[in-house]
């Protein structure tokens, strides 16, 4: 019995060792790229989701009026659409769409596609989370809200089948910037109310086989936590300048798991490094390794409604605590410790208020109620991957040893990590926030009430007015100075504890062309091929 | 004056004694269990004797073992010498406790269905089958957050118990500090051991059923003996090779499954620390600091291959059918 077992084994290890193209070689050769990207996606809808984890799918699939440019956060190559132009002050916007546009399945892509998609994302009953990208659309956030029934009333209109029209309730410059994010991206409306109403949530309209997009790439295998697959899209306006024959996208929650994947040769490029790998790659792996910087905040996100915690001193006291210099120095390898909500961005400087002051938290603990942490509510943190547990637990430690708070960490599946959230049933969470355009507002917009993205039960009307203030005022530097102010009312109420600025760490092969450093981290997919 | 005594019996547990100490490899096993639990169960109750185990030094993370830090730092510059004696003491308390409780449902169960047949037998086995049925893990995760609630009572109980009502707070954290890791294990323990030991309970029922038909539980009814005198008398030792090869087998198997739902969120809290949990924080460093992995899976390497060979010294000593010497 043992013998003919051990022969199978030397065949097989002789097998093994013959066959010694790595599946990244094997995937040069195919033109196709592998990616790792960390969890599976909530959904492929991209009027449904808020991550940045399905935006890298969607943007593979989808593509806005304004493309992204593979060089330059501040380029805007057309898209869907050939040209755009504005009035003087910047709130009406007609954009020209390229006749030539087609949705994956050769069905002409027309402006009315985009006013259905932005009708389906601001239909109350679709409850879209991220809905208030739209808001800078006149009356959208009134018909979101249910205030006006009259769809017309919302400043988007086709004037002809390529013709595309907003009316903003604002001057907003960076528009060209905000319509490459996926909540502006059009929806196949033949397809949509094909397989459901236009409020239905999570119809199969965005499942394999049934997905229509208008990307360079479309959708051709999707395996539930094993891989999803894009290949080249046929119907593309562009498609003789696509590079890849496909895309890859694995969900590999563990980081260190995919490093590991990675170095075997079975990845491109990974989705992150987990901090305290970051010296140890640049010692063997130069080659592999970026470090580049990213406009994003790591911070902690604090339910509000809790008792304690809707307490803006014991908010503040738990931010005192943190000791953000030594966090960034030995956990958050590259990051750079959060001075406010906002990275600097530009000329937009917001006030360094974050320190780090434990003796000052004991004071406000204790005005609190809760003098050396007595009596302080057990709560526990929230993460979603086993690489957030060495910085959960430092704060952990930190709580602990500052002001005497035992917290607990919890860890969830980012599904229900999402879920928990947006319910407001969970205590603490550790988060991360990168900016979707070049604007503090990106930043600033989600703590307003009843935005998908706040999550934390706190609004304040001082800080809205401000917003709003903001929004109507056509002079940039006067503009900045009130975001700026607004942006003093968030820390000194504190509903989230910033905690570092991100730095983007990553492996990445060197025979990957046409993906530079950016700092949104938008790399268009089409531009985008393989030299090996 | 003389008298003729008749020769006096050993009992079987002399015997066994007397053959498992001949055999080497089992009373190997015998001491590296020893000295590992004792180690683990003794070491971290001396104050002051280990570094605390969850205490962070970021500026002395990462640094390989030395004379200060016999088995080096981990990522958050805590001692992994004490986190994996404390560690330790976690699961081996979830590897003890979670088999008892099993072992014992599973062998009164088994036994039962196995010595009373008939219709007793179809109802005990089909409640086996059913249970069999459900998804072990999803089970396990459901059973331990019913029970989750009681379980912050239980630790505020045991804190009050030990460090008294009335102590200040950093005397109460202090005490919470040990009191908490093995409280909140107390779903894990009910969870699991409610749920694993349906196979012990089919590997006795089919033990039992073997031995009753032999010839010499014959006799002993016929003697007039009662049932549960010769149910634990004369047919559990007859069966008792197999439950303690399998129980010595469940043991490590418990301790990984309480590392997967460690990770899973439900068994040992952070900071807190297992073997389970501090052998996948290793792994996921192993290139880079192989001293995290090293350390921990040494442990728990030694102690299976200890429990297995004890096991199976044990299989052998208590056979009744081997010869007597």
């Amino acid at each position: 019995m043992l013998r003919p077992l051990l022969l199978s084994c030397l065949i097989a290890i002789a097998l093994a060792s013959c066959q010694k193209q790595t599946q990244v070689e094997r995937a040069n050769e195919e033109g196709i790229m592998l990616v790792g990207n960390s969890a599976e996606p909530k959904a492929l809808d991209p009027q449904l989701v808020t991550g940045v984890i399905e935006s890298k799918i969607i943007g593979a699939l989808f593509e806005g009026l304004v493309a992204d440019d593979p060089e330059s956060d501040d380029a805007m190559p057309p898209g869907a659409a050939v040209s755009w132009e504005h009035n003087e002050d910047m709130t009406e916007w007609t954009f020209q769409l390229r006749p030539e546009g087609r949705w994956s399945d050769n069905t002409p892509l027309t402006a009315h596609d985009f006013v259905f998609a932005y009708r389906r994302m601001l239909t109350p009953d679709l409850a879209a989370p991220y809905a208030e990208m739209l808001y800078f659309i006149d009356k959208a956030e009134a018909y979101n809200k249910g205030e006006i029934e009259d769809f017309s009333e919302v400043g988007v209109r086709a004037i002809d089948d390529f013709t595309l029209a907003l009316r903003l309730r604002e001057p907003v410059p960076f528009l060209p910037s905000l319509t490459r994010h996926y909540t502006w991206f059009p929806v196949p409306r033949h397809v949509v109310l094909q397989h459901g109403d236009i409020d239905d949530r999570f119809t199969p309209w965005s499942e394999l086989g049934n997905l229509v997009g208008n990307g360079p790439f479309q959708l051709s295998e999707w395996r539930f936590h094993d891989v999803i697959e894009v290949t080249r899209n046929p119907h593309y306006w562009d498609a003789e300048n696509v590079g890849l024959n496909g895309i890859r996208f694995f969900p590999i929650e563990n980081p260190y798991t995919e490093a590991r994947a990675f170095l075997a040769g079975q990845l491109h490029t990974t989705y992150t490094l987990p901090p305290d790998l970051v010296d140890t790659m640049a010692a063997d792996y130069p080659q592999f390794l970026r470090q580049e910087p990213y406009v994003g905040t790591t911070f902690v996100r604090l339910n509000n409604t809790r008792p304690a915690l809707d307490d803006a001193r014991v908010r503040r006291a738990l931010s005192l605590a943190i000791d953000r210099e030594l966090l960034c120095e030995h956990i958050f390898e590259g990051y750079t410790p959060a001075r406010s909500m906002t990275p600097k961005m530009g000329a937009y400087e917001p006030e360094p208020v974050l320190s780090f002051d434990p003796e000052k938290g004991r004071e406000l603990l204790a005005e609190a109620g809760y003098p050396k942490g007595k009596g302080f509510p057990r709560y526990s943190m929230l993460i979603s991957r086993p690489s957030a547990r060495a910085s959960a637990e430092a704060l952990q430690a930190m709580w602990k040893e500052h002001l005497n708070i035992l917290v607990d960490i919890q860890n969830k599946d980012w599904g229900s990590y999402i879920s928990a959230q947006q319910s407001l049933e969970f205590d603490m969470a550790s988060a991360g926030w990168i900016g979707d355009y070049l604007d503090p507002t990106t930043f600033l917009n989600m703590w307003t009430e009843g935005n998908g993205n706040n999550n934390t039960g706190w609004h304040s009307d001082a800080y809205e007015e401000l917003l709003d203030k903001a929004a109507l005022q056509a002079d940039p530097a006067e503009r900045y100075r009130l975001l700026a102010e607004a942006e003093k009312i968030l820390m000194e109420e504190r509903p989230v504890l910033p905690v570092s600025w991100y730095a983007r760490n990553y492996l990445h092969r060197p025979e990957v062309k046409g993906w530079h450093p950016l700092l949104l981290d938008n790399h268009p997919w089409k531009a985008i091929h393989l030299e090996p | 004056m003389t008298t003729t005594e008749l020769e006096k019996g050993t009992s079987l547990w002399h015997d066994a004694t007397l053959r498992l100490k001949k055999n080497h490899a089992a009373m190997a096993g015998v001491v590296v269990l020893a000295v590992i639990f004792l180690a683990c169960l003794v070491l971290p109750s001396i104050p002051d004797l280990l570094q605390d185990p969850n205490a962070q030094s970021l500026a002395l993370k990462n640094r390989p073992p030395s004379g200060e830090h016999w088995f080096g730092t981990d990522h958050l510059g805590r001692d992994i010498f004490s986190r994996v004696l404390y560690g330790g003491r976690i699961s081996i308390a979830v590897g003890i406790i979670t088999t008892a409780v099993s072992v014992t449902i599973g062998v009164c169960w088994g036994a039962l269905a196995g010595y009373a047949g008939g219709r007793t037998d179809d109802a005990l086995m089909r409640v086996v089958d059913i249970l069999y049925a459900l998804p072990f893990l999803i089970i396990v995760i459901l059973l331990g957050k019913a029970i989750e609630p009681w379980t912050v009572d239980l630790t505020n109980w045991a804190v009050d118990l030990f460090a008294g009502k009335e102590a200040s707070v950093s005397r109460q954290n202090e005490t919470r500090t040990w009191v908490e890791p093995i409280t909140t294990l107390v779903p894990l323990f009910i969870a699991i051991g409610a749920l694993s030991w349906l196979t012990v309970s089919r590997i006795v029922r089919a033990q039992v059923q073997n031995v009753a038909k032999q010839d010499f539980i014959e006799a002993a009814r016929s003697l007039g003996l009662g049932h549960a005198r010769i149910l634990f008398r004369h047919i559990l030792p007859n069966a008792l090779g197999p439950i303690i090869v399998y129980t010595t087998l469940t043991i490590p198997g418990i301790m990984l499954f309480e590392a997967t739902l460690s990770f899973l969120g439900l068994g040992v809290k952070p900071p807190n620390s297992s073997w389970g949990i501090l052998i996948e924080e290793g792994a996921n460093r192993m290139a880079s600091n192989p001293w995290l992995l090293f350390f921990p899976s040494l442990f728990f390497a030694s102690t299976l291959f200890a429990l297995n060979f004890l096991g199976d010294g044990l299989r052998d000593a208590l056979d009744p059918k081997s010869s007597k010497d």
